[in-house]
């Protein structure tokens, strides 16, 4: 991760555009990986989801609310480093974008997720629901990643000319970087919980 | 150019910072559980 940062900095800027903003464009090795792993959190706790509605093991919820969470924040990041660029390259930190509202809709999705488990006193009920309701969303996320921002005319590249040889590599590096982030702080969260839990059923 | 370099040692310092405390973490959680089994 160390060496992607030195090279997101050290090699040419990765977008063709215009002078102004080219080096804000270096965001993209960021941006892109973390919007990335808040679908891959989302796919995560759904397949725990489905699973807790297959053995009804509270650790498969466990699992699946944590990597719900951890998408939350990466969801939250990738909004923010979105809007960092979106004011130096369109003048405005939120301008409406369908894409801009396609990750807005996806933090509401997560919203949803937390106060439906908020809103139910029982377990079981809670894992149940919050599965279902994963399930349900299957259908809405894709929709909102990856053909809603393509309906309509959008500020936000969709296909980029990338300016250099090295964009590709390092972007690739960095994409697998945040993806064992996303997973190491996942298996640790959860760790967490486990013993938080123990700890509770102790007192 | 300069603010490169200043954004490059913001990322890095964050990243290196992240990076210490979650090993921190890892370490402190398997400790615990190691305790609790």
């Amino acid at each position: 991760m160390s060496a992607v940062i030195c090279f997101s900095f050290y090699f040419p800027p990765p977008m063709n555009v215009q002078v102004t903003f080219r080096d804000a464009s270096r965001i993209f090795y960021y941006h892109v990986p973390i919007a990335w792993v808040t679908v891959v959190a989302y796919f995560t706790a759904i397949f725990y989801g489905i699973r807790y509605l297959k053995t009804r093991d509270w650790r498969d919820d466990q699992r699946a609310v944590t990597a719900a969470g951890l998408g939350t924040v990466f969801c939250v990041l990738a909004t923010i480093s979105g809007s960092i660029f979106a004011k130096v390259a369109w003048g405005s930190f939120w301008n409406w974008d369908p894409r801009e509202v396609s990750i807005f809709v996806l933090l509401l999705i997560y919203g949803s997720y937390f106060s439906l488990r908020t809103a139910v006193r029982s377990d079981e009920a809670k894992g149940s629901l919050s599965a279902v309701y994963s399930i349900l969303a299957v259908f809405a996320v894709p929709f909102f990643i990856f053909i809603m921002p393509r309906m309509d005319k959008s500020l936000h590249p969709a296909k980029m000319e990338l300016s250099a040889g090295s964009t590709l590599p390092v972007f690739l590096v960095s994409l697998a970087c945040f993806t064992v982030l996303f997973f190491w702080i996942l298996r640790l969260s959860f760790r967490v919980s486990l013993l938080a839990g123990a700890r509770e059923r102790e007192f | 150019m300069a603010g490169n370099y200043v954004a490059l040692a913001v990322t890095l310092v964050g990243w290196i910072g992240l990076f210490a405390y979650l090993v921190r973490v890892d370490k402190r959680v398997k400790e615990l559980t190691n305790r609790e089994s």
